[in-house]
């Protein structure tokens, strides 16, 4: 047999990466993860980074969204308050117009309708976790304040028209607030607050101009149809909210169980493959084995 | 002649010769395990015949000593593969702790601590979550903490790159007194070798001179060149005198920019050991090519999501309602001036949370346009015409690639070493059976040369005797 010196040490190689590949194999059954460095699959890898990217900004969405909804929630009810309060305040004011009521009537309704006004202004200056919703981006400024000296009284606003928008991961916005001028200070006959004010200043003497009386509460009437206007823009909010919410929920079980099929090991190859390598290492051993007893050359038989 | 004294004289020739080539034989046996080792061959020549009166008388045999059985071309064929194999052996070394500092994330939602895409992504969520409540003072922590955690990973990544550079470079200027030891031992052999045999089989000092030849291989790319009385001159790939017959030239290094570099005599030979092969040449493309390519891809990163982000947040109106300016910036990262070394120098300047201009200029403090801005710098080329996690992605899918490819060429080098070294040893290695056949044979000329010795000194005893058995026994 002819003699090479590197038999032994190639043997031993090949004998080292055996056994480095049933450590990684193992590692990966014991892990459950088949991609452990860069080079096992690197386009795995990269687009391993893709799906995480997407996932988190899924599970990100998922959160804000509960948080706006809260928001949102609040600004809705408290429409909904507002509505309620101007729907009484139409009554109160029908019930002045007909003529019937003496004077002191039509002052505690005159004062009934300004009782109103101050818990639709208390409504309209909502706040959510501190930050007012009706003031555009002024959330930190009381939106509305009536003067007290007119007649009828001004109900002025001081926040602004800025509009925030929350974006979802596949770039829908969302509306996330309508400025308080928009919903309470309507342009024309659509005021709230001209409205309510006008009202008050009517009711206040205890005598009726009826021809007055009768417009504002047409006024009044007017508003409250714009009021519910704006309320439908926050309701649809919500309902965008929602859909986009269960949306990003579903891409994201895709994305995850996606990400999942990209890293997991396959059990079953896996353990083909270790199998295979232990197969592998017992032949080297038994090789090497072989090679120890180098006495079967033609030397053994010579005597 | 022709007479009994010429056939001793023959018949001890005949011995002498056995007895040398007997000597061959064991020294191949006994050298059958070492490494370098070529296997040596008796050569056998007859003795100029004599012609006397017409008659020609043969004169025996001498054994003219071995010759080693060697294919320098395959030799060389196999150094020049090994110093392939090393150069891509070295360089996946440094490469797999280049990747080491890339894991890419198993998966769950938790981010792994140390994983840059991750960090990448949070930081810029944070922003879409502060979008949904701009004034929230949690919110507006999350984003300085999760600035605070990419900024500390890309530079944490960034400093163990570089520890790693300053490694490899160590290790690279080691590798020269190994080289200058192996070229000094090699012009010896080569004085050696040309004043004792210029013309014939120089055997162990040549099996020597081979070896040191194959370990240099390991080190560096190298071209040999055979010169006149069996000398040897040793060249660097691209072609700088190493060892002259029996003078070597010192490899020096030194450091120039911070890192090592290569000289012989005067001549920068940097570049070009790093292109030629070897341990070194391995190293070199390490250092100066995988690694600062992983650095810069950092470096980049770092600098432009640091400037945009800060250039945003200078644009808008923090909670206090202040804009930031060129005299007092808002800057949420450090501002580099220059996009190489950002990467390690990334750090997050800010303490102040309220100092995070959610609002865009001119706006109300609870106005968001300027965080959905600066969450949307997440979906923008901002980083080498890639949105920042794209850039990130591509960065680990090319740096995985070149693992994999470094990875598949070391393999096929080292094949393609041990099937030459199959070859090569199949031609010199010592075959035990060659030996055990070549000894039998021997034994067998020598019992018989004794034979006829003995034979030869019983016709002599009866010569002097003259046919009386008796006076010489």
């Amino acid at each position: 047999m002819r003699m090479d010196p590197s038999y032994v040490s190639n043997l031993v190689g090949a004998l080292d990466q055996s056994q480095a590949n049933e450590q990684q194999l193992t590692a990966e059954l014991s892990s459950g993860v088949a991609i452990n460095s860069l080079s096992q699959n690197p386009v795995a890898a990269g687009e391993n980074v893709l799906l995480l990217n997407q996932i988190q900004q899924d599970d990100s969405f998922t959160q804000s969204s509960s948080l706006v909804t809260g928001q949102l929630q609040v600004a809705d009810s408290a429409l909904g308050g507002v509505v309620a309060q101007l729907t009484q305040a139409i009554s109160l004011a029908t019930s002045a117009d007909n003529g019937t009521m003496n004077s002191s009537d039509i002052k505690s309704i005159g004062s009934q309708i300004s009782g109103i006004l101050d818990e639709v202004e208390s409504l309209a200056n909502t706040s959510y976790q501190g930050q007012y919703i009706f003031a555009g981006g002024q959330t930190s400024t009381t939106p509305f304040t009536t003067s007290a000296n007119g007649s009828p009284n001004v109900t002025t606003y001081n926040g602004d028209q800025d509009v925030n928008y929350l974006s979802t991961p596949n770039g829908q916005k969302i509306q996330l607030n309508v400025p308080g001028s928009q919903i309470f200070l309507g342009t024309g006959s659509n005021s709230v607050f001209a409205a309510l004010n006008s009202l008050v200043a009517d009711y206040s003497s205890g005598t009726v101009s009826t021809t007055q009386a009768v417009s504002d509460s047409h006024a009044l009437n007017a508003a409250l149809g714009f009021v519910s206007q704006q309320r439908v823009t926050i309701d649809n909010s919500i309902t965008q909210l929602t859909a986009a919410s269960d949306a990003v929920t579903s891409s994201q079980t895709q994305l995850t169980g996606a990400q999942t099929n990209l890293m997991q090991a396959d059990v079953a190859q896996v353990s083909t493959q270790l199998s295979l390598s232990e197969t592998q290492q017992t032949a080297l051993e038994d090789v090497i084995a072989q090679l120890d007893q180098s006495s079967n050359s033609l030397f053994s038989k010579l005597q | 002649m022709g007479t009994i004294n010429s056939a001793f004289s023959l018949i001890s020739g005949a011995l002498n010769a056995d007895q040398s080539a007997l000597s061959i034989v064991a020294n191949n046996v006994a050298n059958a395990n070492t490494p370098g080792y070529t296997t040596e061959i008796p050569n056998w020549q007859e003795n100029q015949p004599v012609t006397i009166g017409g008659v020609s008388y043969g004169a025996g045999v001498t054994e003219t000593g071995p010759t080693s059985l060697r294919d320098r071309v395959l030799e060389e064929r196999l150094d020049q593969q090994q110093q392939l194999a090393s150069s891509s052996g070295a360089r996946l070394t440094a490469l797999n702790s280049v990747q080491a500092l890339f894991v890419p994330d198993s998966g769950s939602t938790s981010a792994t601590a140390g994983d840059i895409g991750n960090d990448i992504t949070s930081f810029f969520s944070s922003f879409a979550s502060l979008e949904a409540d701009p004034t929230n003072s949690s919110l507006r922590e999350e984003v300085l903490s999760s600035a605070t955690t990419l900024a500390g990973d890309v530079s944490n990544a960034a400093a163990s790159l570089n520890t790693q550079r300053s490694a490899v470079d160590q290790q690279a200027s080691g590798v020269t007194s190994q080289v200058n030891a192996l070229t000094g031992a090699i012009a010896q052999l080569n004085q050696q070798i040309q004043t004792t045999t210029p013309d014939g089989n120089a055997g162990t000092l040549e099996d020597q001179r081979q070896q040191d030849l194959s370990q240099l291989s390991q080190l560096i790319g190298i071209n040999q060149v055979q010169t006149e009385n069996n000398g040897l001159s040793v060249t660097t790939t691209s072609g700088q005198l190493l060892v002259s017959e029996g003078s070597n030239f010192q490899l020096t290094s030194g450091p120039i920019g911070g890192v090592t570099d290569f000289f012989v005599g005067t001549t920068n030979i940097t570049s070009q050991l790093a292109s030629g092969g070897g341990q070194l040449g391995g190293l070199l493309t390490a250092r100066d090519q995988d690694i600062p390519s992983a650095v810069n891809a950092l470096d980049q990163l770092a600098y432009n999501v640091s400037t945009q982000v800060n250039t945003l947040n200078n644009a808008g109106t923090d909670l206090n309602g202040v804009t930031g300016t060129a005299a007092s910036p808002l800057n949420i990262f450090s501002q580099s001036a220059a996009v190489a070394g950002s990467a390690a120098a990334m750090s997050v300047v800010m303490t102040d949370p309220s100092q995070i201009a959610a609002a865009a200029a001119g706006q109300g403090t609870g106005d968001n346009s300027n965080t959905t801005a600066m969450a949307n710098l997440a979906k923008q080329n901002i980083v080498g015409g890639q949105t920042p996690t794209d850039f990130y992605s591509s960065f680990v899918s090319t740096l995985g690639a070149t693992v994999t490819g470094v990875e598949a060429d070391n393999t096929a080098q080292n094949a393609s070493v041990t099937q030459l070294q199959s070859q090569n040893n199949a031609l010199s290695g010592v075959n035990l059976n060659d030996e055990a056949a070549a000894m039998s044979t021997l034994q067998t000329s020598y019992q018989a040369a004794s034979q006829v010795f003995t034979m030869l000194n019983t016709i002599m005893e009866s010569a002097l005797n003259l046919g009386t058995e008796t006076t010489v026994s």
